[in-house]
């Protein structure tokens, strides 16, 4: 009897506590003191986790040049990873993980469906994100707290396909993508580049993300004799297409993206194979200008390895970011995002000026591979 | 049974206020967390209860994700609904994905059900209506009048209902007739069959089960998330699931939960140090299997186990009850109850039945005789079903059953047991017996849902008759026994209690007496003569004669593959092809006279 009156009090309590919602969302993440706490959210495990490290390696290499100068307005940057493992459910939780432990800021992630699946909760929380994606998607989810520390990949295709067909006139080209998140997103930049020009593919290949031998699509694309053939596939993969195809004894021209310029597609592809390859990218080479070859010393001097892109996009937005903590007397949320997008940059991928988007560079330049070498190329 | 209702009364209540005590990001895991243990009480459905390797599950998520996904955004459907025709669509997917299991098992349905789920990943990062790599975002969040559902606080609530529902189902299942019929496949599928159980569409339940689960989860992941990705269901969550049913001890629903949300803390206190993540989460899925093979669920009852076995007493043994002969019936004695017309059995070059036609009346009992390999057990599983013959009949009761499938037989009035016993191992004796009770249709499965009280009536009514049976056959003290941990011939009693309990007209004993000692095998003969008395005809193959001799009216001895004598045992005793065959060669015979 006892316990059946005990039962019913319980009830009764968890009746009238039902009827007021939980939740209490009211602590505020800038506090005036200690050290500014900027998360990195990366996969730095799984299948993406190369990007993730790069991406972190840039990120702490501007944050100790800050820190080495003093910090922002005498306040140190505490710089915090936390790994998504490449996982849009772990990047929410992300989300919300950084919002309840006072970051004001976050730099990534580079894996566009991880950074869509946050945007809402970090636009809700008010925590501005200089992502390294370059998925359309991104500008789609019209967050003002959402910024790109590069271009579109509509950017980089765009300005591929007028390069070659504005520019050089080609218009006998190929397609071989592959059926990854990647390969689809360039595919379908590329070939709408081509068709606003006009320009129909002679082939339009689609291979797999891990297929290893390609003589059937190239025996096929070579029957067509293009001039060009455009690659949307990753740098192992690009590469051995690449090699395959001289096998074959196909001469045409290779053009790609980012992918395409990277020391590992030259290497996969060998440098003679590569040679005379078109590439779009923001960023072309670690010399190619003084800033950059100042960026890819301390990088090699902090982790003893060769700068790539993805570190020097995470270094610019990083930089971004920190400049617009100063300006902005280390204000946060809404404060913070419009100080970002005030942000004029002048940095190694090029001059930052974000519009509403959150876009901050819209071109990309033009490289060719030239002796194992990217180099820019002459227009 | 008290403690266990309030242990579930408190974790209830606890679970009802936990949202008070946790911030904006803990409630956020634990909705994430609840998703998983929905995914992974399917999962343990499909997978621990019926047997069936599944790793697809994740696309059965993906589907319910993604179906919501589509019919908010693209056809502008409310939430509800979407969510409604996502768990149909879910559903329909499932039985897709189940029809391998029709053909194969094990893993090579492990590996046909993992293509599956890759082909998903695959078609949505490339389809157009599923926006390929960059997802579907701006899901509307599910709208219900008064409640605001995109507060997480709130949506936990509708998310705790939705899992202590399926939970609840899950266990209701499992406790019940389908899901004691689906564990009994799990541990033998030949067996399972033989008792009527229609094995195609078991397993085909299964992975509707399964789908079901996977498609709840599935919404109400698009309800939290509100965006759905390529990436979110991909093979690593696959095995993240494996992981988790594994951990928790898969044939444990509960177990699966506890393994659920115990892999889902350790995945997020572990995304802080990324450098040991995989490492650590590594060693705590292998240190869980070296070390608690049952999971986490089997570990009270393995401490259990360990304290009895240091405490040295167990307690006083069960023992054995006499057999209480059954009412005697009059039968209808005479009528041919089946007919074996000149059937033919071809092992690749290996001839095992040659031209073999028997005709047994009701209410006999029949012996089978002969040496090793003439035959005799190919025999019984042309009858039953198992085997089909290269040629001839199998008329029963008046009906051609040639090729039909055991569980038909079965139905039809046949039951056997098996020359080296086939009883579920992982299931009580009483359930071992309850299996055989139920005598439903597998297609009736839709009364869970609709009639639940149904269920548990006819389910009540099945027990009264496993106390009869336990009783009748001197087995009460064993019923919540494993059938492993009992003597050799307790568990031959147990086989034929089994298939008498599927109230069977014609009942096949395959060496019964095998192992048995004198008076085990005098008892035998007492329950087989009372079996008979009660209306029914049993055919027995045996190898001790005196058994044969004294128990059977009419005797048929194969040799070879064929039928060399048939008729009264002092006829074939004296038969000469029969003195020829166990005795070997007349001519060698002869000349070791002379």
């Amino acid at each position: 009897m006892v316990r059946m009156r005990a039962t019913l009090a319980v009830l009764a309590v968890v009746l009238a506590a039902g009827c007021s919602a939980p939740g209490s969302d009211s602590e505020d993440a800038g506090s005036d003191s200690g050290p500014i706490k900027i998360a990195v959210v990366d996969a730095q495990s799984g299948q993406l986790s190369s990007l993730g490290a790069w991406e972190l390696k840039g990120a702490r290499l501007a944050v100790d040049e800050w820190n080495a100068q003093g910090g922002v307005n005498g306040r140190q940057i505490q710089l915090d990873v936390f790994d998504d493992q490449g996982d849009p459910t772990i990047g929410t939780n992300l989300a919300r993980k950084i919002d309840s432990e006072g970051y004001i800021a976050m730099i990534g992630t580079a894996e566009s469906a991880v950074t869509i699946a946050m945007a809402p909760l970090l636009k809700q929380a008010e925590i501005p994100n200089i992502t390294s994606g370059q998925s359309p998607g991104l500008v789609a989810t019209k967050s003002e707290f959402l910024f790109l520390n590069g271009p579109t990949s509509t950017t980089y295709d765009e300005t591929l396909a007028k390069h070659i067909v504005d520019q050089e006139g080609i218009k006998s080209i190929a397609m071989i993508t592959n059926n990854g998140g990647y390969g689809k997103g360039e595919h379908d930049a590329f070939l709408k580049a081509l068709r606003s020009r006009g320009v129909t593919p002679l082939a339009d290949q689609v291979v797999t993300a891990d297929q290893k031998d390609f003589s059937a699509v190239l025996t096929s694309i070579r029957q067509k004799n293009p001039k060009v053939i455009f690659l949307g596939a990753e740098e192992v993969e690009s590469g051995l297409i690449v090699k395959q195809a001289r096998d074959l004894g196909i001469t045409a021209t290779f053009a790609g993206a980012a992918p395409q310029g990277t020391p590992v597609f030259i290497d996969t592809a060998g440098a003679k194979n590569a040679e005379g390859a078109i590439v779009s990218s923001p960023y072309l080479s670690n010399d190619i200008d003084e800033a950059s070859k100042k960026f890819a010393a301390a990088y090699k001097a902090k982790f003893n390895e060769e700068a790539e892109l993805h570190g020097a996009k995470a270094y610019d937005g990083t930089q971004i970011l920190l400049t617009a903590l100063k300006t902005s007397n280390v204000a946060s949320g809404k404060q913070l995002a419009d100080a970002i997008r005030a942000t004029k940059h002048d940095g190694l991928l090029g001059d930052f000026a974000f519009d509403e988007t959150g876009v901050g560079i819209f071109e990309t330049s033009i490289g060719v591979i030239k002796g194992g070498k990217l180099v820019a190329a002459e227009s | 049974m008290r403690t266990k209702l309030l242990v579930g009364a408190a974790l209830a209540v606890v679970a009802w206020f936990l949202p008070y005590g946790l911030d904006s990001y803990a409630i956020h895991v634990v909705n994430v967390i609840l998703i998983f243990a929905i995914l992974a009480v399917g999962l343990g459905l499909v997978m621990g209860i019926a047997g069936q390797v599944n790793l697809s599950q994740v696309a059965f998520f993906g589907v319910g994700a993604y179906a919501t996904a589509i019919l908010t955004t693209h056809a502008g459907l409310g939430f509800w609904v979407s969510g409604l025709l996502a768990i149909a669509a879910t559903v329909l997917i499932g039985i897709v994905i189940g029809t391998p299991a029709l053909r194969v098992q094990s893993h090579y349905l492990g590996i046909v059900t993992l293509g599956l789920a890759l082909a998903f990943t695959n078609w949505v990062t490339n389809a157009e209506v599923a926006g390929g790599a960059e997802g579907i975002s701006g899901i509307p969040s599910p709208e219900l009048p008064g409640v605001d559902l995109s507060s997480e606080y709130l949506y936990y609530y509708l998310e705790l209902i939705v899992f202590a529902v399926a939970l609840a189902f899950g266990l209701f299942v499992v406790r019940t007739a389908l899901g004691r019929r689906m564990r009994a496949m799990r541990d033998d599928a030949l067996a399972a069959g033989a008792l009527g159980a229609e094995v195609p569409m078991l397993r085909m339940t299964a992975f509707m089960l399964a789908s079901v689960y996977g498609g709840l989860a599935g919404v109400l992941y698009a309800g939290l998330i509100r965006y759905v990705a390529p990436e979110s269901f991909n093979i690593a969550n696959m095995f993240l699931l494996l992981a988790m049913v594994i951990i928790g001890g898969r044939q444990s629903l509960i177990g699966c939960v506890v393994g659920a949300i115990s892999l889902a803390l350790v995945r997020e206190m572990l995304v802080d140090h990324p450098t040991i993540a995989q490492l650590a989460y590594g060693s705590v899925v292998v240190l869980v299997v070296v070390f608690a093979p049952t999971g986490l669920a089997g570990l009270p009852r393995r401490a259990r186990a360990y304290l009895d076995h240091r405490r040295g007493a167990r307690g006083t043994a069960a023992q054995l009850g006499a057999f209480q002969p059954y009412e005697p019936a009059a039968s209808a004695s005479g009528d041919e109850l089946l007919a074996v017309q000149g059937v033919s059995k071809q092992f690749r070059g290996l001839k095992a039945l040659d031209d073999v036609s028997l005709t047994v009346a009701a209410g006999e009992i029949r012996g089978i005789v002969g040496p090793n390999g003439s035959g005799k057990t190919t025999l019984f599983n042309v009858i039953s079903g198992l085997y089909k013959p290269t040629r001839g009949r199998v008329v029963f009761r008046g009906t051609d059953m040639t090729g039909r499938a055991p569980y038909r037989l079965a139905r039809a009035g046949m039951a056997r047991t098996f020359q080296n016993l086939r009883l579920f191992g992982d299931l009580t004796v009483e359930e071992n017996l309850l299996v055989a009770l139920d005598r439903s249709r597998t297609l009736s499965a839709w009364r869970y849902l609709l009639r639940p009280l149904n269920v548990l009536r006819r389910d009540r009514a099945l027990r009264r008759s496993a106390t009869d049976v336990l009783h009748r056959y001197g087995l009460t003290q064993f019923a919540s026994l494993a059938p492993k941990s009992l003597p050799y011939g307790i568990q031959r009693r147990v086989e034929i209690a089994r298939a008498v309990a599927a109230d069977p007209a014609l009942l096949l004993l395959d060496e019964p007496a095998a192992g048995l000692n004198g008076e085990e095998v005098r008892q035998l003969a007492e329950i087989v003569r009372s079996i008979r008395d009660s209306g029914r005809t049993v055919i027995i193959i045996e190898h001790n004669m005196g058994l044969v001799m004294s128990l059977c009216e009419q005797i048929t001895v194969l040799a070879g593959g064929r039928v060399i004598a048939e008729g009264t045992p002092s006829h074939v005793a004296g038969h000469p092809a029969v003195i020829e065959a166990y005795l070997g060669d007349t001519g060698e015979f002869e000349g070791a006279t002379r």
